[in-house]
C-alpha cells in the first residue's frame, strides 16, 4: 500500500442515507483494514470485515480503555466525555467483569422475555395515542422515542417526566457537533441525576433496578454510590436512544419492502429473524467498536502500531458478503443472527436482549395495528442523524 | 454422527444470554446472570442451535467438543 497518500478523514458522509458510507465497501473489497485520519490529525485504522472485526474486539492485544491517552474518537468532544467515562464500558478485564457482572441479572433473558407483556401494554398505548392524532404524524416523537424510554423508566425505576431530560443528555453527549463542554455538562448533569435518583431509591425503595441494586451491592460496600451513577447513566443513556434509532429507521426501511412489513404482520415466526436482520442492517452505533493496540499487530497485510487506533466498524461488518450473502439486499427471511451491531467480545451490549424484546414487540404491534402504514413525508423531509454518533431519523412522517 | 460434548467457562461468561435464546433446554442462566449448562450431553437435534450459540457467544465461553 502507499503511505504518501494522506489517509482520508474519518467519518465519512453518507451519500444514500440508507446505506453506509460507500468507502466501506471498496475498503473491503481492496484494502479491509485502512488508515484514516481523525479530526486531530491522528492515523487510526478503519477494520471492514466481519472475521477481523471479530478478532479485533476479542483480541486482549487491543485495549477497550476510554482513559488510555491514544484511545481513538470521532470528535474533540468525545475524548472529553470518555476521559470522564467511570462506567466499564470504558474498561478492560478484570475490571470491566467485575461490574458488568453486578448488572447483568438485571437484563437476563428471562427477565426480559418476561417484560413483554408490560412492553406490548405499553406499545399498545402509544399506537392508541399515534391513531388519535391528524395525519400525517411523526412516528419518531410519538412511538420511538416514548416507547424504549417508559419500558426503561419503568425498568430502572426513573420518573417518566425525566425522560426529556435524558433524551437530551444523551444527544448532548453523543452529537456530532457540540463543543467539548457541552458534552462533559451533559455527561456530568446525567450522572448527577442518577446520584439524586439513588439518594430518593435508598430512602423509598421500590421494584426497580436502582433499589435493587443498592440493595445487593452499594449497602454491601461492593459498589460505591459514585461508580454506579456513573453505569446508571451509561445504562439510562443506552436504553433511550439505540432502541429509538431502531424504530425509527426500521420502520422507514420496513416500509420501503412492504412485502416484507406485509410478512412481518402476518408471520410471527418471522419476528426474531426480522429483527436481527433490521439490525444487521441499520446498525446504529455506526462509529463501535473502538480500540487502541498496546502492541504492534500484524493483521493481514498491515500493521498497527502500538498505540494506534481502531475502528472496529459493526456497520462494515454487518455487509461483509462473506458472513451475509448479497449483503445490501434487505431480507427478513434470512439469517443475520451473527451480525455485530451489539458489538462483540466482553463489551458486547448489556441491554440487546432488552432491545430485542422491545423491537420483537413494537414491529408486529405497528404493521397488525396500522396495516396502512406509509410514509407521507415530502422530498427532503425526513431528517437522518448525520450530527449524531448514534444514526438514525431525527422524524418519519407517517399516515395510516 | 457422534456425540456432542458441551462445556461453558463461568469465568468467561458475561450474561449476554444468546445461549438461553438460542439453546433453552441446554443452557439457563443463574441468578446473577451467568450461565448453566442444563445438558452438557445434548441430544443430536439440538446440535445446530448449540452451535450457534456457542459461535454468537461474545465472550467465547462455550465450547464444543464432537465425540465420533
Amino acid at each position: 500500500m502507499t503511505l504518501d497518500v494522506p489517509a482520508p478523514r474519518f467519518p465519512f458522509r453518507r451519500v444514500d442515507p440508507l446505506q453506509p458510507p460507500s468507502q466501506y465497501a471498496r475498503a473491503r473489497a481492496t484494502q479491509p483494514i485502512v488508515p484514516v485520519s481523525l479530526w486531530n490529525g491522528r492515523r487510526a485504522w478503519l477494520v471492514t470485515r466481519y472475521d477481523d472485526v471479530r478478532s479485533v474486539v476479542t483480541d486482549a492485544r487491543f485495549s477497550g480503555e476510554f482513559a488510555n491517552p491514544d484511545f481513538p474518537s470521532v470528535t474533540e468532544a468525545r475524548v472529553v466525555v470518555d476521559k470522564t467515562e467511570r462506567a466499564f464500558v470504558g474498561m478492560d478485564n478484570p475490571r470491566h467483569d467485575h461490574y458488568r457482572r453486578m448488572f447483568t441479572k438485571e437484563f437476563s433473558t428471562r427477565r426480559m422475555i418476561a417484560l413483554r407483556p408490560k412492553m406490548a401494554a405499553i406499545a399498545n398505548r402509544l399506537i392508541d395515542e399515534l391513531m388519535a392524532q391528524p395525519q400525517p404524524a411523526d412516528l419518531v416523537a410519538t412511538l420511538a422515542v416514548p416507547f424504549p424510554s417508559l419500558v426503561m423508566c419503568d425498568l430502572v425505576g426513573s420518573p417518566y417526566e425525566d425522560h426529556r431530560f435524558i433524551i437530551e443528555c444523551a444527544a448532548g453527549r453523543h452529537g456530532l457537533l457540540q463543543t467539548p463542554a457541552q458534552a462533559a455538562q451533559k455527561a456530568r448533569e446525567l450522572a448527577d441525576y442518577f446520584m439524586r435518583l439513588i439518594r430518593r431509591k435508598e430512602e423509598a425503595p421500590a421494584d426497580d433496578l436502582v433499589s435493587r441494586v443498592i440493595e445487593e451491592h452499594v449497602r454491601p460496600g461492593n459498589l460505591s454510590r459514585e461508580d454506579f451513577a456513573e453505569i446508571g447513566a451509561m445504562i439510562l443513556r443506552a436504553g433511550h436512544d439505540t432502541t429509538t434509532n431502531m424504530i425509527g429507521l426500521g420502520t422507514l426501511i420496513l416500509l420501503n419492502h412492504p412485502e416484507q412489513a406485509a410478512a412481518l404482520r402476518d408471520e410471527p415466526e418471522l419476528v426474531p429473524g426480522a429483527v436481527e436482520e433490521l439490525l444487521r442492517y441499520v446498525s446504529p452505533v455506526q462509529f463501535s467498536p473502538r480500540r487502541v493496540a498496546m502492541e504492534d499487530v500484524a493483521i493481514g497485510d498491515v500493521v498497527i502500531r502500538k498505540g494506534e487506533g481502531v475502528f472496529a466498524l459493526n456497520p462494515a461488518a454487518n455487509r461483509d458478503p462473506s458472513a451475509f450473502p448479497d449483503p445490501d439486499r434487505f431480507d427478513v427471511r434470512r439469517d443475520a443472527s451473527h451480525h455485530v451491531a451489539f458489538g462483540f467480545g466482553i463489551h458486547q451490549c448489556l441491554g440487546q436482549i432488552l432491545a430485542r424484546m422491545e423491537l420483537q414487540v413494537v414491529f408486529p404491534l405497528l404493521f397488525q395495528r396500522l396495516p396502512n402504514l406509509r410514509v407521507a413525508a415530502t422530498e427532503g423531509e425526513i431528517r437522518f442523524k448525520d450530527d449524531m454518533q448514534i444514526y438514525g431519523v431525527h422524524n418519519l412522517p407517517v399516515a395510516w | 454422527m457422534g456425540v456432542l460434548k458441551v462445556r461453558v467457562d463461568v469465568e468467561k461468561c458475561i450474561g449476554a444470554g444468546h445461549c438461553v435464546l438460542r439453546a433453552p433446554r441446554v443452557f439457563d442462566q443463574r441468578d446473577d446472570g451467568i450461565v448453566i449448562l442444563l445438558d452438557d450431553s445434548p441430544v443430536r437435534e439440538l446440535r445446530e442451535a448449540v452451535h450457534k450459540a456457542a459461535d454468537l457467544c461474545p465472550s467465547q465461553a462455550i465450547t464444543i467438543e464432537e465425540i465420533p
